[in-house]
């Protein structure tokens, strides 16, 4: 694996089960439970033919970061995506890093709500809310 | 005639030469139906798209939901380059390993600069997911 770039530092990779996060990974984090912050490095298979950060791997780094928020939120239960809905400001690019702190918007007994504003070195680059259900509870 | 996968016609264009769509893919384009009115879009559900859960990951959905907006965007506009400005999509049911996934995109309407979208993703009669976007149309200065 690549060294981390000195802006990670003290990060540590974010533990993926899904097939396709770990195709796509890796991610990393810092912070306890419930405050955790994800961080991706924009990579050669992330990017469009304009080099930069492709929508899909925008779309899918956000359905893992608020994903594991969502997961931290209610200790772990099962959880599935039923919404999301994102605004694209404008393209990262290769080597840059994109970083979330997810926030839980509210808590219902079957509903979580999430919402996350991706950052690249302070700026908004992505935004997004989703809406995530408790599976077994109604 | 390159070999498609069971299920994808062997006319089928491959819609993902390169990149992001190139690495989750391949993509392809489908004939369209409704004398142009929908664009059509497919992939074969494989191992790496799955989630914890055995179904289609929710980023793989949206990546192809992404990815056939945009290139419907192109066609309609005949721009060069169309960027995703906002995608709002309802995960409505699960997705499975072997799965042909197709994607059927309208266009709601379309201006000088942008273009407002529409997709349904399907297995057979069965929807996966609705989303509708917003396109940029990259014009030049």
């Amino acid at each position: 694996m690549k060294p981390l770039p000195a802006k990670l530092s003290g990060y540590t990779e974010t533990k993926l089960i899904d097939p396709f996060e770990i195709f796509i990974g890796p991610v990393f984090e810092t912070g306890a439970k419930g405050a955790r912050r994800f961080a991706l490095v924009v990579d050669e298979r992330h990017v469009n033919m304009r080099a930069v950060l492709h929508g899909g791997m925008y779309m899918t780094f956000a359905d893992l970061a608020l994903g594991q928020a969502a997961w931290d939120a209610c200790d772990h239960a099962a959880v599935v995506t039923l919404n999301m809905q994102s605004q694209f400001l404008r393209g990262a690019k290769l080597g840059e890093i994109v970083e979330v702190r997810p926030v839980i918007t509210r808590r219902t007994r079957s509903i979580i709500f999430i919402r996350g504003d991706f950052q690249v070195d302070g700026e908004t680059v992505f935004s997004c809310a989703s809406l995530w259900k408790i599976l077994g509870q109604d | 005639m390159v070999n498609r996968p069971a299920g994808i016609p062997e006319d089928a264009e491959d819609a993902s030469i390169g990149g992001f769509n190139k690495y989750v893919g391949p993509l392809y384009r489908l004939s369209d139906l409704e004398e142009g009115a929908v664009k059509r879009f497919a992939f074969a559900a494989a191992e790496h798209h799955m989630n914890g859960a055995g179904t289609i990951h929710g980023g793989m959905l949206m990546t192809f939901m992404d990815v056939s907006m945009s290139r419907t965007s192109r066609l309609i506009s005949g721009a060069k380059s169309c960027s995703t400005v906002s995608l709002t999509c309802d995960f409505v049911g699960p997705g499975k390993l072997g799965d042909i996934i197709e994607s059927r995109v309208r266009v709601t309407r379309r201006t000088r600069t942008i273009v407002f979208l529409t997709s349904e993703i399907v297995c057979g009669s069965r929807t996966l997911m609705v989303g509708s976007g917003v396109w940029k149309i990259a014009v030049a200065e």
